[in-house]
């Protein structure tokens, strides 16, 4: 939470998310996220970044940056979505991601999740500023993949690629 | 380990990363004020659903509503695909300024809490409130002892530069600090999550979309019974989202409201822990309380000021503290020496004593009388005691008595030596009682208690002697005198009473050379004196000082005293010889029980011949015009009236209430006890008042006043014992 600010470099944090055991793991795709922030002069943000399905329903979460738990609450709507999950943080939590840096999470998708109504979405928060739930929402298609979209409040650009 | 040492390290250690919290704590201290200029003053009842309503309508993308601490209200939204957050005026929703968190860098912040280490950091700051909390209230019970207990809290403080910025300082802004330390630690609780605020997990609840529409803010039936002065948040429901719902949080909880039917879907009250934590942080921060952040900024400041006079004391006594050469480690030593001394002057024997030993092949180890104990290797244990005041311990060994009492029974043999003045009543009483613990708890005798009289160094030879043969060794005693640092006095005037041929008396005014703010700072040159204090003046070639009683203070910007010339007296001597330009080498002894504390209570002075000075000093500085009695005796009001024309003046000013005077060598005089006497009804009522006397002559007449006085106090069911021990009688006697 406490890295300087408005370092011209980019830092990035790789994060390998271990693969969920999923049914259909014999087809599966790798995804990586690439999340850039925008310098919005704060402390480190917390991220959830997690999948809901083509009713909106939480699936499942794919990075938390940020350690403490006390903090969740600030990512209003995976933390509400997320509740009936108990192993939404196994293997998928980090350090918060500073202003202006990039977050790369990495994680293997089943074939049927692509193309099927799924969304990426980013929750938001930082010390002192506005909770941004759903700062930034993306359907997870292969249309999509290369793409830049840019977030509400936190994030600059959220970049998608799909092998 | 004692106050005074966890004081002391944590202080020197820990203070130096207090310093960034402190200065760190002055920056943030800022925004609190800053942020009072937005704050608007909301009606009693202005009701959330009302404001939600005028913010909607002047900023219709309106998302969040927040209440600051300052009081000032701030929207969020956004402007098109700009976030936005504005003050917003509570009467009438209008957009004000952009909204700033804060006017300072964000690293100031994670400085103070978290010293940029991430929570590793937080531990750390943590460690330091927790210090802190310690530093306060060990610097509370310190100064507590310094003062002499609650009474004498707001008291006059002695002392060095250093000494006393630290102490006015510190009474000042200790409870603030203990307070902000222990917020801190609060704060840390509960971001290091060892103290849950929540009162439990959010509840996953949804607007369900029925008939009806949405309904607006303002009709919603539980925002129109919350109070905006209590409001701390209100999210809007995104009007992207149809299951989104309103959240309200207040100071009494937080709830989840329905979009279309505006029931409250959840409730959950503020749990006890989080009011505290909110209250910890307006007492810590000072947000909402803008003159508090004030004063805080303040406390952080002196902070810096204490740890910097806290390093200069610390640094001084380490160069002042006696040092004993060639000291042995305690359980390596076969002989324990163990010293009290007020002024320092016993070490100079203890040296010799311990220089002695050493070279009879013993290894010794000499240490404060505190720090009294033995060890399997010692054969034999020295006390060199001296007494304070009227028969007490010196300061630093008040607590040797129970020590002694609290430790088993000795075995190796001890000799106790006492140093004091035969002039007084109670002559080594302070070594005596030693001796008495000692014999008590079953230590051996190694030689009878011995009194040196004023340090007489031949006394300590001939003690040296008797224990030369009680050792069976060649032990010689040899004693060099040890004399405080001392500041050269240039006279500026003098005023003869030519008196009796053979006594002449002068008044010498003296001035002492002005140092620069480090030089005080640091404690060189003259300390600081008070009228009633004492100056030791150093003849030249002698090592031994002669004590003079002050009659003026540092602030009346000069040093004078009343000298007698005492025939073939060395130091009096002297004094009478010097011409103005003439110089003395001088220091101070402080003369605590005696010098006037500054109560309100009446005074009554009783000084005969030259005792009148210390006692012309305190009417000097009655600038409050305290009701002082002062009753003088002398021999002839032409001959030895000193400060008569003072004396005069300060009556026409009021400084002394009355005067009354009695001359021996006059037809029908008499001396200063019969003025007491002729006096008594007076004198009672003053006394039953709550006055406090001050008693300063030679030793015959002290004894002839408390008599004078105990018959007239007889009557009040009062003697001058129980004023003594009230502290409400003082003798300063030669």
């Amino acid at each position: 939470m406490s890295k300087p600010m408005s370092k011209p470099f980019l830092a990035t944090t790789v994060a390998a998310a271990c693969a969920l055991a999923l049914p259909s793991l014999a087809h599966s795709r790798q995804l990586t996220l690439t999340t850039q922030l925008k310098n919005y002069g704060g402390d480190g943000a917390y991220l959830a970044v997690y999948l809901t399905d083509s009713k909106g329903a939480y699936a499942r979460t794919l990075w938390v940056a940020g350690g403490k738990a006390k903090f969740y609450k600030h990512l209003a709507d995976w933390n509400r979505l997320s509740v009936g999950d108990a192993r939404r943080l196994a293997g998928v939590t980090g350090a918060s991601v500073g202003a202006g840096r990039t977050l790369k999470v990495t994680a293997d998708l089943a074939d049927a999740l692509i193309d099927a109504g799924y969304e990426i979405r980013i929750d938001a928060a930082a010390e002192d500023m506005r909770d941004s739930p759903s700062d930034i929402r993306v359907p997870l298609t292969t249309q999509n993949v290369g793409k830049p979209q840019a977030g509400k409040q936190y994030v600059q650009s959220l970049t998608y690629q799909l092998k | 380990m004692g106050w005074k040492a966890i004081h002391r390290w944590l202080g020197l250690v820990a203070g130096c990363i207090a310093l960034v919290s402190g200065i760190t704590g002055v920056l943030l201290s800022i925004d609190p004020v800053v942020q009072a200029r937005h704050a608007s003053s909301v009606p009693l009842d202005l009701s959330v659903a009302t404001l939600a309503e005028r913010v909607q309508r002047a900023m219709p993308g309106v998302e969040e509503i927040r209440r600051l601490p300052s009081g000032a209200f701030v929207a969020y939204g956004f402007d098109g695909e700009q976030a936005q957050a504005t003050y917003v005026d509570p009467d009438d929703g209008r957009v004000l300024a952009n909204y700033r968190p804060s006017q300072l860098p964000r690293w100031v912040k994670n400085l103070h809490r978290s010293l940029l280490l991430g929570d590793a950091g937080r531990w750390g700051a943590a460690a330091i409130a927790l210090a802190m909390a310690l530093i306060s209230f060990s610097g509370l019970v310190l100064l507590l002892r310094r003062m002499g207990g609650w009474r004498h809290l707001a008291g006059p403080v002695r002392g060095s530069l250093a000494q006393r910025l630290h102490v006015l300082v510190g009474r000042v802004v200790l409870v603030v600090l203990l307070l902000s330390s222990l917020t801190a630690l609060c704060m840390s609780a509960t971001t290091l999550e060892l103290l849950e605020l929540d009162a439990g997990p959010e509840p996953d609840v949804v607007s369900v979309a029925g008939s009806q529409a949405a309904l607006p803010g303002a009709q919603l039936p539980v925002l129109q019974g919350l109070s905006a002065r209590d409001l701390h948040k209100l999210n809007f429901p995104s009007a992207a989202d149809p299951e989104d719902i309103w959240k309200v949080t207040t100071r009494q909880g937080q709830g989840w409201i329905d979009r279309y039917s505006g029931k409250t879907l959840a409730w959950q009250d503020s749990t006890t822990a989080q009011r505290v934590y909110d209250w910890a942080l307006v007492l810590h921060t000072g947000e909402s309380a803008w003159p508090w952040a004030m004063v805080l900024g303040l406390v952080g400041a002196c902070i810096v000021l204490l740890w910097l006079s806290g390093l200069l004391i610390w640094w001084r006594a380490r160069r002042q503290a006696v040092r004993i050469a060639g000291n042995s480690a305690l359980a390596q030593a076969d002989v324990l020496v163990f010293v009290a001394s007020e002024d320092g002057s016993t070490w100079g024997f203890a040296q010799a004593l311990h220089d002695a030993l050493a070279q009879c092949g013993h290894r010794v180890h000499t240490s404060s009388l505190e720090n009294f104990q033995t060890a399997p290797a010692t054969r034999q244990v020295f006390v060199l005691a001296a007494t304070y005041g009227e028969g007490q311990a010196p300061t630093h060994a008040r607590q040797a008595l129970e020590r002694i009492a609290r430790l088993p029974r000795g075995v190796a043999p001890v000799a106790v030596l006492g140093f004091g003045d035969r002039q007084f009543p109670a002559f080594c009483a302070f070594a005596q009682a030693v001796e008495q613990a000692l014999r008590a708890r079953g230590w051996p005798t190694l030689l009878p208690l011995e009194r040196i009289h004023q340090q007489s160094g031949q006394q300590f030879a001939l003690w040296g002697e008797a224990l030369a043969l009680a050792l069976n060794e060649p032990l010689v005693l040899n004693y060099v005198p040890r004399v405080p640092p001392s500041t050269t006095l240039t006279l500026i005037s003098r005023q003869d009473y030519p008196g009796q041929t053979d006594r002449p008396t002068v008044i010498l005014r003296f001035q002492w050379p002005h140092l620069g703010w480090w030089d005080r700072l640091r404690g060189r040159g003259l300390a600081r004196f008070a009228a009633g204090d004492l100056v030791g003046i150093v003849p030249p070639g002698m090592g031994v000082p002669r004590y003079y009683s002050l009659a003026s203070g540092t602030r009346d910007g000069f040093l004078e005293i009343c000298v007698r010339l005492f025939p073939g007296g060395l130091c009096s001597t002297h004094l009478y010889g010097l011409q103005p330009g003439g110089t003395a080498e001088a220091f101070i002894r402080r003369n605590p029980g005696f010098a006037l504390q500054g109560g309100q209570q009446p005074v009554v002075l009783i000084g005969a011949g030259t005792g009148v000075a210390p006692l012309a000093g305190f009417i000097r500085r009655n600038h409050r015009r305290i009701p002082m009695h002062l009753y003088y005796g002398g021999r002839d009001p032409a001959l030895d009236f000193y400060f008569e024309p003072e004396i005069r003046r300060w009556l026409e000013e009021q400084r002394l209430a009355s005067l009354q005077t009695e001359f021996s060598r006059v037809p029908g005089g008499g001396y200063v006890q019969d003025a007491l006497r002729r006096d008594a009804t007076r004198l009672r009522d003053l006394l039953k008042r709550g006055a406090i006397v001050r008693v300063c002559g030679s030793r015959p007449m002290g004894r002839d006043v408390a008599e004078a006085l105990d018959g007239i106090l007889g009557t009040l069911r009062l003697s001058v014992q129980q004023l003594k021990a009230k502290g409400r009688y003082a003798e300063d006697l030669f």
